[in-house]
């Protein structure tokens, strides 16, 4: 096995592993009023795992994509430097006789999933796994949708959870990167049927049914049990995965537009059918108008935006308590973006979208680079996929849309999501590494 | 006062870290434009095909195993050395099949050979669509179509 000496990776690394440090101290300063550096070991823990994580491509002579390891660190890092700041007991672990606060814990969800992601880029050197069992990840991912329609139960009203003994699971999240595997096995199969075959209903040209039909029966499926579950959240995030994963397979703009036709048409359908549907809806056009009882989420979440303008309040002297808790809900999950713009003001935010945009077109650079057709669905789908979930959170917090219940990959706390999120990454760099190597190939 | 130098440094601290911040944003973007530059410089020297086939396996080594072919838009398979792609192998016919791209896609005709065209293992009988990634098989001679 050849080294790669990964120069990019190692010179963007560098910063980071300085800034996660440097907000610790800054938050630990603000927060006692005196010159010490507080506890350094979670911060100390952060910047070793992506230490251990370059060296561990670097000696495996990886080829993939350099920069989005490092995008993940500076979101990964702001994160952490949130989570640690805020109370330690909103959140936490305490099983095989450990007791962990909340920002300790997210730093064990942290190692699990880069272990995971280490072994997916390194040791899946052939897709086929993926490519010719999509039926069988299709079937795994029902089970375990029907797993949590049975087994679940409701945080918030929402019913996502299974509880598995010391933690709890939310299958959804893997249901995601299982759906976006056989999406990308189904289309890149299919793919020319689906372009050079046409069908057409007035002016617009529709998918031949019968290519089309099997995708969209155990889409609908999804798409139902989902709402079911009362998840509104991880449905627009199917929905707009599925349509970004068609378009770039068909390139056709037709396709799109009836997505977004039927999308409207199904909104509507919601909105009249289903009473917390409405009430999201309600809350999002007017949270002023009951702002101690429905509205309270988002006119906390508005205050907050508010306070922190466009400088912040400063790391650890923002997030205003009330009675000895904080004013805004779910601030380490559904609101973590509120929190970041509240201490770190507009700057701050726009850091933190800058390095998810950087995520998003790296993302995009490995699908257009990818060898096969496989790899580019694949490689679009889980950047979609990332790339959609950060919007719709982020716009759900600045009253852009109907706030949904999700989280901010690598950002909010969460162990199911840190893991996913890690393995979508795991993903793109085994597709990135493959098309590295045939470049090194074909030149040399 | 030493309360008012605390919020002083502290202040320097605060404006330190979201200066740290876009000093990272300011490196990536610099990786970015480098990447972009190189990308268009190999996009001029080597990848501006439509496609080209990448020998898997090859029992008699023509075409030699591991290189790949670079493609046109019409691409003749066979074992007469008047195709565009020449085949030495005892289960290949004379002109065996058709490699063309047409439109957006890449299609594969078999030319009435004797032992058949094959894709990812099933035998064609008409023309078939392939994608990126497709392994096609003739004779002997094992090849995957990559961009």
């Amino acid at each position: 096995m050849r080294l790669t000496w990964r120069g990019a990776e190692f010179r963007l690394l560098l910063p980071i592993l300085l800034l996660v440090p440097l907000g610790f101290l800054v938050t630990n300063i603000a927060l006692t009023g005196a010159l010490e550096t507080g506890d350094m070991t979670l911060a100390v823990g952060f910047v070793a795992l992506f230490v251990v994580a370059h060296v561990v491509l670097v000696a495996s002579g990886h080829r993939g994509d350099q920069l989005i390891l490092p995008a993940v660190g500076a979101l990964g890092g702001i994160g952490i430097i949130m989570l640690n700041r805020l109370p330690q007991d909103l959140a936490g672990t305490s099983a095989f006789g450990l007791e962990l606060g909340m920002a300790a814990t997210q730093l064990l969800w942290f190692a699990v999933g880069m272990i995971v992601m280490l072994a997916i880029a390194v040791g899946l050197r052939d897709d086929g796994i993926l490519r010719h069992y999509k039926y069988s990840w299709a079937a795994i991912g029902i089970a375990l949708l029907a797993a949590t329609l049975v087994l679940g139960y409701e945080v918030n009203g929402a019913r996502l959870w299974i509880d598995l003994g010391p933690v709890s699971v939310q299958p959804g999240e893997l249901l995601k990167i299982v759906l976006v595997v056989f999406i990308a096995g189904y289309l890149a199969e299919t793919r020319t049927l689906l372009t050079s075959a046409r069908m057409r209903i007035g002016f617009l040209s529709i998918p031949p049914l019968p290519y089309f039909l099997p995708m969209l029966v155990l889409f609908a499926a999804v798409m139902l049990i989902v709402v079911v579950l009362n998840d509104l959240g991880t449905a627009l995030l199917f929905f707009g995965t599925f349509l970004t994963m068609l378009f770039v397979a068909t390139g056709r703009r037709s396709y799109v537009l009836i997505g977004l036709i039927l999308f409207v048409a199904g909104a509507w359908v919601a909105y009249q059918l289903f009473g917390h549907v409405q009430a999201r809806v309600d809350v999002w056009l007017d949270p002023f108008a009951d702002p101690l009882g429905a509205g309270f989420q988002p006119v906390r979440a508005i205050y907050a935006l508010g306070r922190g303008g466009v400088f912040g309040e400063g790391l650890g002297q923002g997030l205003v308590t009330l009675g000895g808790s904080l004013t805004i809900p779910f601030v380490h999950t559904d609101f973590i973006f509120t929190a970041i713009a509240e201490e770190l003001g507009l700057l701050g935010a726009f850091a933190l979208l800058g390095f998810a945009m950087i995520l998003v077109f790296r993302g995009l650079r490995i699908a257009a680079l990818a060898r096969d057709d496989f790899g580019a669905l694949l490689a679009a789908g889980l950047t979609a996929s990332l790339g959609l979930q950060t919007l719709i959170i982020i716009g759900g917090n600045t009253k852009l849309i109907p706030l949904t219940g999700i989280t901010l990959p690598f950002v909010s706390y969460g162990g199911s999501s840190v893991v996913a999120s890690f393995i979508m990454i795991g993903l793109l760099l085994a597709i990135s590494h493959r098309s590295g190597s045939a470049d090194e190939e074909a030149a040399g | 006062m030493t309360a008012e130098i605390l919020r002083i440094l502290l202040l320097l601290a605060q404006l330190g870290f979201v200066a740290l911040l876009y000093l990272i944003l300011m490196r990536f973007a610099g990786s970015l434009l480098r990447d972009l530059r190189s990308a268009e410089e190999a996009q001029i020297s080597s990848r501006s095909g439509i496609g080209r086939l990448s020998v898997l396996e090859s029992p008699a080594d023509e075409p030699p195993n591991g290189t790949t072919i670079a493609l046109g838009p019409i691409n003749s398979i066979g074992r007469n050395v008047n195709n565009t792609i020449f085949v030495e192998d005892d289960f290949v016919s004379a002109n065996h099949a058709m490699l063309t791209f047409r439109g957006r896609s890449w299609f594969v005709e078999d030319q009435g050979s004797t032992n058949g065209t094959f894709v990812n293992g099933h035998r064609i009988e008409r023309p078939v669509a392939l994608s990126f990634g497709d392994e096609l098989t003739i004779g002997r001679v094992r090849m995957r179509l990559d961009r």
